[in-house]
């Protein structure tokens, strides 16, 4: 090369408190996104997406606001590609509350409080297995038992309650 | 299939979840779709306080801080670089596809025009290699060059996604965007077929008695 390339940009550093605002917000968004997905390993996996997409965000000096709003939405983004891919379905044929409810930590503490509002709408025996296995962590014997079924009608009825549940609606 | 062996198939999914394991991959159809997704919100109800393991703070400092830091930009200078697209939209970007009401974003190649311009000799001909993408900034205009023959073509050195420098695989044959997954061939377009991408900006390169020169700023 005649002549070396020259760089005339700045590139920004990362103070700390860029990296530890995103920190804080990404617990957050963990919180959102367990609520979601139900389990921690893909919670996890999802969080550290929207870490990793919001770097450049990070480096830019946005605000806090701004890192928080751009968070929850590429957790958004990202829980829709999840779901996506783990239910073999395409986005746009997702339920439109696949990421609904608060878009931020403050209602993750509701989440019981909305599971029971969602069960009280429920036929009894449907609220009745529900409650047990997932509140309770009944296993599949223990409900039968408690129920006087067999426990392959358990497992109909499982399944016909958590469809009656997602006709209920998260957004409640 | 028989609704017995939907709720069996079910069963397996909500065992998982209540063991605390992942949800696995099923093609199911709508509404089991729609009952697995209700059970992932069952199960999440027994956590009042979904905190991230202790681990995973120090892990993402970790991914944070060990960011490559010479592949991010400012919003400026990827403006300045003729990136069309402004940081503060990237987010409304994300939220307009996971709506679905996203049009594909325009692939018609636009071209650097930095405004006021001049011509910056950043290599000789006969120093390039000829196939191999060579990364120069032309004032505040990078870019990567490929010398075929005698003629010498330039793309922005600017992923047309995030604003992150790209970076020449010449074991591959593409620019490859660190920030995320996205690659461009040598002319400027995406790779992926799957999620599309605006094609990178091209970049005005001329020869002159053996010197190459872009048009930077």
């Amino acid at each position: 090369m005649e002549e070396r390339p020259r760089s005339v940009v700045e590139l920004p550093v990362a103070g700390p408190s860029a990296t530890e605002i995103a920190l804080d917000e990404l617990e957050r968004v963990y919180g959102f996104l367990f609520v979601r997905v139900g389990n921690r390993a893909d919670a996890e996996d999802l969080a550290q997406q929207v870490a990793m997409r919001s770097i450049p965000r990070l480096r830019a000096g946005a605000s806090p606001a701004s890192i928080r709003a751009y968070m929850f939405a590429t957790a958004r983004t990202v829980l829709a590609s999840f779901w996506s891919a783990r239910l073999g379905m395409p986005e746009e044929e997702l339920p439109e509350d696949v990421a609904a409810g608060p878009g931020d930590s403050t209602g993750d503490a509701e989440s019981m409080e909305r599971a029971n509002r969602i069960l009280a709408a429920l036929p009894q025996n449907y609220r009745r297995v529900l409650e047990l296995r997932f509140l309770r962590g009944y296993s599949l014997k223990e409900v039968a038992a408690e129920m006087k079924l067999n426990v392959g009608n358990v497992k109909v009825m499982q399944l016909r309650a958590l469809r009656a549940a997602a006709r209920v609606g998260w957004d409640v | 299939m028989s609704e017995q062996q939907r709720a069996d198939r079910l069963e397996r999914v909500v065992a998982r979840l209540l063991r605390g394991k992942r949800i696995p991959a099923r093609k199911l159809n709508r509404e089991d779709a729609d009952a697995v997704m209700t059970a992932a919100r069952l199960a999440a109800a027994r956590e009042s306080y979904p905190r991230p393991s202790a681990g995973f703070r120090r892990r993402m400092a970790a991914h944070l801080e060990a960011a490559p830091e010479q592949g991010l930009l400012t919003r400026r200078s990827a403006l300045v670089a003729g990136l069309g697209i402004a940081a503060g939209s990237v987010a409304g970007f994300e939220v307009e596809r996971l709506l679905g009401r996203l049009q594909p974003p325009p692939v018609a190649q636009t071209a650097v025009q930095p405004k006021p311009g001049r011509w910056v000799a950043v290599a000789a001909l006969h120093e390039l290699p000829e196939g191999e993408g060579v990364r120069v900034e032309a004032g505040a205009v990078p870019a990567y060059l490929f010398r075929s023959g005698d003629r010498v073509s330039a793309v922005s050195a600017i992923c047309s996604h995030l604003p992150c420098s790209l970076r020449w695989k010449s074991d591959t044959g593409v620019l490859l965007c660190p920030c995320h997954n996205a690659a461009f061939t040598r002319d400027g377009a995406p790779t992926s077929q799957a999620y599309p991408l605006p094609n990178l900006p091209t970049v005005q390169v001329r020869v002159v008695d053996g010197r190459v020169e872009v048009l930077g700023a």
